[in-house]
C-alpha cells in the first residue's frame, strides 16, 4: 500500500522535497527491527522480524512541519508512528495504514543552560552527543542502558528509563521539566512554564496545577500512542569525576585512561539475603556512582568485547549474588571519603572486592561505564536478547522476583531454545540512593531459528503469568490491548482509565496504539 | 426536599456525630486568611474510613452537590482553596483519619492517612532515625499528605529527584467513587499481598503507561480524594553541621549555593531576607524586628551532615570542599559572624511549630509565591521591593535539584486594621499580576489567582486539564470551580 499520489504531495507539501518517500526499499526496512519476530509470534502472527510495511516515511524538520503532518493523518485517518533513533520493535507500525515520522531531522541541542542544571534537546540528540557538550561545565545525563547512542528524549518522554549511572542519575521519566508535544489531534502543548505566554522557559514541567506529565507516561512511555514529542527538558547531574577523557586506538580496543578518582568493586555477597543488605547499606551511604547486582553470567558479559573474551572469565562467572559498585569523586577528599565507607562496609560484612586481585578490567570498562555503554554486552553471545520482568520496588521483591525466575528459565534451557545463562541472567539497579530498585532478566536467544523464538515467547508469557500469580509487581512490557486487559483487572483495572485518555486526546486512534492501548470500538 | 434528602443520606453514611450544620462550624469553613469571597459549606462531615468517603463521592454523584476535601486538623488555611464557591457544597473533613500505617525502615518510606500531621509524624519517625522531608517550618497541625499533594517546596533540595516528592503512591477516590491505586501500589495484588512479596509501594510511577499521581498532585482537590499516601524518608544525620552566611547582595549568595547544590555537597538549603529568618527564630514581634534589624539583608543558611561511624570523615570533607570552593570564588563570607544561635536554626529546619512563623510578626500574612529560574530571582526581588516597601519577608528556595527555585514574598500585616488589610489586598493581586506579566511561573494557583494564571497561559494547557478532569470527575464534584474548572 502506497500513498494516493495527491496525498503523497500533500505531505510533501509539508516536508519538501526529498523528505518523504514511499518506494518499496525504504518503507521495506522501516518495517525491520530487533526482536519484532518475537512480538508477532506473540500476537499469533508469524515469527518474521518485520512488522506492517508503512505506507511511507516522512522527515519533519520542526514541531510545526510535526503538527501539519499530525493534522493530514487525522484528515485522512492514517495512522502514524513517530520515531527518534528507532532503536527495538516498539518503533513498529501496527497497521500498513501508517506512516513513520523519522525524527532524525530534529537533531539540535536546543539548549544547555548551566545555571539551572538542565538541557533542552530535540528527538534525534544521541545521549552521547549531549553529554560531551555537558562535560564542558562538569555536567553529565542520565542514558538509559540501551546505551549512548539512543535519543535521551524518547527516553524521558516515550520509552523506559532505567540506567546503569541510575543510582545517581535516576530514572529518564523522573527526570523530565518541560516538554513541548503535539497532541494526536495535532494540537501543540507546552507543559509547565514554557506554556507560559510571557517568558516562556523550560525550567519546570508541572502545572499550573495538576501535572500532565501524569498522561504522558507512566513506568514506561505511551512509545507514539499520544503523539509527537518535540522538544524536552531533563535534568543534568554533576559530572562524578573529572572530565577529561582520554581515548586512543580503534574499535573495540580502545586505550582509555581511567579517571583520577574512579574506583570499582566487584564483590560476591554469598546469597541474595546478604545481596539485599549490603546494597541497602551502600546506597543509604549516597557514595556510589553505579551499583548493581548482575548475576555471575552478566558480570561476565560487561567485561567482555567476544565469545572468546567472555569464556576467559568463567571464574567471574562462579559468583553467587555479585554486587558491582563503581564510586568515583571531583575531589582527592571526597575519593578518599568514599573510599574509606567501602573499606568500612567490606571489613563489616566480610566481603571482598575481587577487583586488582582475582581480575583486573580492561580500562575501556570504564569509559564504557562513564558513557553509560555497559548494555550493548548483552548481545556478545548469540546477537539477540530481550528482557523479561521490569518491577521496580524494593530491592526484596527484585531479588525475589529473580529467585523466582530461575526454575521457569532452567526450564526452557533445558528444552534448548534459550542461552544457558543458569537460569541466573539478571540487572538489577539501585535509583536515587537506594530509594527503589529495579530488575529485569534478559535472556539470550537465536532470533534466526523458529524454534528458540517461539520457546523465547513462551518463557516471556510463562514470566509475565508468574508475575501475576506471586504479585512480583508489573513487568516492563505491559503494553498493547492484550497485555493491559491482562493486567489491568489485576492492578486497580487502570486501563479502564488509560482508555479514557485515549479515547478523549486521540478520537481518531491516529497516534499509533499498537505499544499503547485500543480505543473501545477497536 | 432534596437538601433535607442530602442531610439525611449523609447522616445515613457518617453517623449524627460526624456530621454539622452549626453555623458557627459552618462559618470557620466559609473563609481563610487569603481574599477570597467568603461562603458557608452546606454541611461539614468527618468520615471515619474510606467506605464513607466512597458512599459520600457516590451520594454527591447521584444528588448533585459539591465536596471539598480537607485535611489539616485546625486552621489557620491559606489561599483560599478550600472555600465553597457555589450554593451546594460540603465540606469532607479527612482529620480524624490519623493513622501512621507503616514505618519502614528498611526501605525509607512512611504510609499514613490524610490527618497525620507534622507535629505528630516528625517525633515520631525520629525515634526510628527516620526523618521525613518538609517544607520550611510547617504548621504543627498541618496535614502531611497534603503538603505533599500540593507540592509544597521541601528544604532539602539534593533530595528532591523529581518535583513531585517526597510523594510517592496514593490509594485515591477519583470523582466518580472508584477506588484506586497509584504507583506501584496498583499492584498485582493488594497491598497485602505486595508486602507479603516483599514490596512497599515505593515507586510513585505507573501503573504501566501513566502516572495518575501527578494528576492529584496540584489539583487541590479537583480530581481525587487521597486516603492515604507512602511518602519517601530519610535516615536522621548524626551531626548537623549548620552554616549562616550573610551578606547584602543576594547575588553573591546565590552564586554560591548554585555550587554547593551542583555538587550535592549540603543537605538543608534556603536563603531568606532578615525579616523572615527573624520570623522563624523569635516568637514575639519586637523582639523580631529587634533581631531583623540586627541580620543582613540576605541571609544563607545551610547544614552539612553525617552519619554512622563515619560521621566526622563525612563533615571534613565536605567542609574541605566547600572551602575550597570559597576560595576559589574568592568569598569573603564567615560563619562566625553570626549572631543566631546554631541550635535554633536547626530548631526551625527540624521541628514543626505550633506558632506559624508567618503569623508571627503582625498576626496577618499574604503570601505570593511562583517558581523561577535562578536568573530571573533578582528582577523578580526588585519588582517586588519596588511595590512593597515594608514589612516584606522573602523567602527562595531551590528545589528540583537545582533547576528551579520556589520564590516566596511574605507580606506580613494586621488584619484587623481594615485600612492595612485593604491596602495589602491591592497590593497583593497587583504585584501579583505583575509578576505574573514578568514571566514568574505561579504553578499552584490558588484562589483568586487562579483564572488570571490560566489567562496568561497557553490555552492547550486548560483545554487538556479540563479533558483530564472529564475523565476522572464527569459530574464535576469535586471542588468544583478551582483551577481552570470554571464551568
Ligand atoms: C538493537 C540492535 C539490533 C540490531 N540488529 C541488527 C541486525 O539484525 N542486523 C544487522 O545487520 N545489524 C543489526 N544491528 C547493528 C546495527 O545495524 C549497527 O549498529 C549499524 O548498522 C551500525 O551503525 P552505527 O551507527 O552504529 O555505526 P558505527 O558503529 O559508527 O560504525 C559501524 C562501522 O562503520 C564504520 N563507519 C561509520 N560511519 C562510517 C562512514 N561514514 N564511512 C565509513 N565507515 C563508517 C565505523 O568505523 C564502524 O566500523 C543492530 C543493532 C542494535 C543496537
Ligand atoms: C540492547 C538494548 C538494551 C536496552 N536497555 C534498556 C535499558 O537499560 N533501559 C531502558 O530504559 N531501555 C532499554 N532499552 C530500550 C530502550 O529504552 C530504547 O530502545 C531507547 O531508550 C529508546 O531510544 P530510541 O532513541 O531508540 O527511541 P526510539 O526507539 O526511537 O523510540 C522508542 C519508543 O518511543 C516512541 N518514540 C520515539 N520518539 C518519539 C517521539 N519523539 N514522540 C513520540 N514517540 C516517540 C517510538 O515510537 C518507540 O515506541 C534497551 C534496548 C536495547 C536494544
Amino acid at each position: 500500500m502506497v500513498l494516493e499520489k495527491d496525498i503523497f504531495k500533500e505531505f510533501e507539501d509539508i516536508v519538501g522535497i526529498g523528505n518523504i518517500d514511499d518506494g518499496e526499499v525504504i518503507t521495506n526496512v522501516y518495517a525491520y527491527n530487533w526482536c519484532m519476530e518475537i512480538f508477532n509470534y506473540m500476537e499469533g502472527k508469524e515469527p518474521i522480524p518485520f512488522s506492517p510495511i508503512p505506507k511511507a516515511v516522512v522527515l519533519p524538520s520542526s514541531t510545526v512541519e510535526v503538527q501539519q503532518i499530525v493534522k493530514l493523518c487525522n484528515k485522512y485517518r492514517i495512522v502514524f508512528k513517530a520515531q527518534s533513533t528507532g532503536l527495538g520493535p516498539w518503533n513498529q507500525p501496527s497497521t500498513d495504514n501508517s506512516i513513520i515520522i523519522d525524527l532524525r531531522r530534529m537533531n539540535k541541542i536546543v539548549k544547555i543552560d548551566e545555571k539551572n542544571l538542565y538541557a533542552v534537546i530535540e528527538p534525534y540528540v544521541s545521549g552521547s552527543q549531549l553529554q560531551v557538550e555537558i562535560m564542558k561545565y562538569g555536567l553529565n545525563c542520565h542514558m538509559p542502558g540501551a546505551g549512548p547512542q539512543v535519543s535521551p528524549l524518547a527516553s524521558a518522554t516515550s520509552m523506559n528509563g532505567p540506567g546503569f549511572t541510575s543510582p545517581s542519575t535516576g530514572h529518564s521519566a523522573r527526570n523530565v521539566l518541560a516538554v513541548e508535544w503535539v497532541l494526536p489531534d495535532g494540537e501543540i502543548m507546552k507543559l509547565g512554564a514554557y506554556g507560559l505566554k510571557n517568558n516562556p522557559d523550560f525550567f519546570h514541567g508541572d502545572g499550573p496545577g495538576p501535572s500532565l506529565r501524569g498522561i504522558m507516561r507512566g513506568w514506561a512511555g505511551t512509545k507514539s500512542g499520544l503523539g509527537v514529542f518535540t522538544k524536552v527538558a531533563v535534568k543534568l547531574f554533576p559530572y562524578p569525576c573529572s572530565t577529561e577523557y582520554s581515548v586512543k586506538g580503534y574499535s573495540p580496543n580502545y586505550d582509555f585512561e581511567i579517571p583520577e578518582f574512579m574506583k570499582l568493586y566487584v564483590m560476591d555477597c554469598g546469597n541474595f539475603k546478604k545481596l539485599e543488605t549490603v546494597m541497602l547499606r551502600v546506597e543509604e551511604q549516597e557514595i556510589s556512582f553505579m551499583c548493581s547486582y548482575l548475576s555471575g553470567f552478566a558480570v561476565m558479559a560487561i567485561f567482555s568485547n567476544s565469545i572468546e573474551s567472555l569464556m576467559d572469565k568463567i571464574a567471574i562467572g562462579q559468583m553467587k549474588a555479585p554486587l558491582v559498585v563503581i564510586i568515583a569523586a571531583r575531589t582527592q577528599r571526597e575519593f578518599y571519603y568514599k573510599q574509606k565507607v567501602m573499606d568500612f562496609l567490606l571489613k563489616k560484612f566480610k566481603i571482598k572486592n575481587i577487583i586488582g586481585k582475582i581480575y583486573t578490567p580492561n580500562p575501556t570498562f570504564y569509559a564504557e561505564a562513564l558513557r553509560s555503554n555497559l548494555g550493548l554486552h548483552g548481545f556478545i553471545a548469540t546477537g539477540g536478547f530481550q528482557s523479561t520482568k521490569g518491577v521496580a520496588d524494593t530491592a526484596n521483591v527484585c531479588l525475589r522476583s529473580t529467585k523466582s525466575n530461575i526454575p521457569l528459565k532452567k526450564g526452557f534451557i533445558k528444552q534448548g531454545v534459550i542461552v544457558n545463562d543458569f537460569g541466573e541472567g539478571t540487572w538489577m539497579t539501585s535509583y536515587e540512593s537506594g530509594h527503589y530498585f529495579h530488575m529485569e532478566s534478559p535472556t539470550m536467544f537465536d532470533q534466526t531459528t523458529e524454534q528458540s523464538v517461539s520457546g523465547m515467547a513462551e518463557y516471556m508469557e510463562k514470566s509475565n503469568q508468574l508475575d501475576l500469580l506471586k504479585h512480583l509487581g508489573a513487568p516492563f512490557f505491559v503494553e498493547g490491548t492484550r497485555m493491559h486487559e491482562l493486567f489491568g483487572p489485576h492492578m486497580s483495572n487502570y486501563h479502564i482509565w488509560l482508555r479514557k485518555i485515549k479515547e478523549i486526546f486521540d478520537p481518531n486512534n491516529i497516534s499509533d496504539s499498537g505499544f499503547y492501548i485500543t480505543p473501545q470500538n477497536k | 426536599m432534596s437538601e433535607t434528602r442530602i442531610y439525611q443520606e449523609l447522616v445515613k453514611i457518617v453517623g449524627s456525630k460526624n456530621i454539622s450544620n452549626d453555623p458557627k462550624v459552618l462559618e470557620e469553613y466559609s473563609e481563610d486568611l487569603s481574599f477570597f469571597p467568603k461562603k458557608k459549606p452546606k454541611y461539614v462531615i468527618w468520615p471515619r474510613n474510606r467506605n464513607q468517603i466512597q458512599k459520600t463521592i457516590k451520594l454527591a454523584n447521584s444528588l448533585n452537590f459539591s465536596i471539598i476535601p480537607v485535611s489539616s486538623s485546625s486552621g489557620p488555611r491559606h489561599h483560599g482553596d478550600t472555600i465553597p464557591r457555589n450554593n451546594n457544597s460540603i465540606v469532607l473533613n479527612l482529620s480524624k483519619l490519623k493513622k501512621i500505617i507503616n514505618i519502614d525502615r528498611k526501605n525509607r518510606v512512611v504510609m499514613i492517612e490524610p490527618g497525620v500531621s507534622f507535629g505528630e509524624l516528625i517525633p515520631h519517625l525520629y525515634k526510628k532515625g527516620l526523618k521525613i522531608l518538609t517544607p520550611l517550618h510547617p504548621r504543627s497541625s498541618k496535614s502531611v499528605l497534603t503538603a505533599a499533594l500540593e507540592r509544597e517546596p521541601i528544604i532539602i533540595p539534593r533530595y528532591m529527584w523529581d518535583s513531585s516528592d517526597p510523594l510517592l503512591c496514593t490509594e485515591v477516590f477519583f470523582g466518580n467513587g472508584e477506588l484506586f491505586k497509584t504507583g506501584t501500589a496498583a499492584g498485582p495484588g493488594s497491598i497485602k499481598q505486595q508486602k507479603k512479596s516483599g514490596q512497599a509501594q515505593v515507586n510513585p510511577m505507573g501503573p504501566t503507561q501513566f502516572s495518575p499521581f501527578r494528576l492529584i498532585q496540584g489539583a487541590q482537590g479537583s480530581i481525587g480524594i487521597v486516603t492515604w499516601a507512602t511518602l519517601k524518608l530519610e535516615l536522621v544525620p548524626s551531626i548537623q553541621k549548620v552554616f549562616h552566611l550573610q551578606s547584602e547582595n543576594i547575588e553573591e549568595l546565590l552564586d554560591f549555593q548554585y555550587e554547593l547544590l551542583k555538587y550535592r555537597l549540603c543537605d538543608e538549603l534556603l536563603i531568606v531576607n532578615n525579616l523572615n529568618l527573624a520570623c522563624l527564630i523569635k516568637e514575639d514581634s519586637s523582639e523580631i524586628l529587634q533581631l531583623a534589624n540586627s541580620l543582613a539583608m540576605w541571609n544563607l543558611i545551610f547544614v552539612i551532615s553525617g552519619r554512622d561511624q563515619l560521621a566526622n570523615d563525612k563533615i571534613d570533607y565536605l567542609e574541605g570542599d566547600i572551602h575550597d570552593i570559597m576560595k576559589e570564588k574568592k568569598l569573603k563570607l564567615s560563619n562566625n559572624k553570626s549572631k543566631i544561635n546554631k541550635d535554633d536554626i536547626l530548631k526551625f529546619l527540624n521541628q514543626a511549630d505550633a506558632n506559624p512563623w508567618r503569623l508571627r510578626l503582625n498576626g496577618g500574612c499574604q503570601d505570593i509565591f511562583f517558581i523561577s529560574n535562578y536568573e530571573k530571582i533578582t528582577e523578580f526581588i526588585a519588582l517586588v521591593e519596588n511595590q512593597i516597601a515594608n514589612n516584606l519577608g522573602i523567602y527562595i528556595q531551590p528545589i528540583n535539584q537545582g533547576t528551579s527555585y520556589h520564590c516566596e514574598f511574605d507580606i506580613y500585616y494586621n488584619p484587623n486594621n481594615q485600612e492595612e488589610a485593604l491596602y495589602v489586598k491591592e497590593k497583593f493581586m497587583k504585584t501579583s499580576i505583575d509578576l505574573m506579566n514578568s514571566g514568574a511561573f505561579f504553578n499552584r494557583p490558588y484562589g483568586l489567582w487562579a483564572k488570571e494564571v490560566y489567562e496568561r497561559h497557553e490555552d492547550s494547557t486548560y483545554r487538556a486539564l479540563k479533558k483530564v478532569k472529564r475523565i476522572f470527575d464527569p459530574n464535576n464534584v469535586l471542588n468544583p470551580g478551582v483551577l481552570c474548572f470554571d464551568d
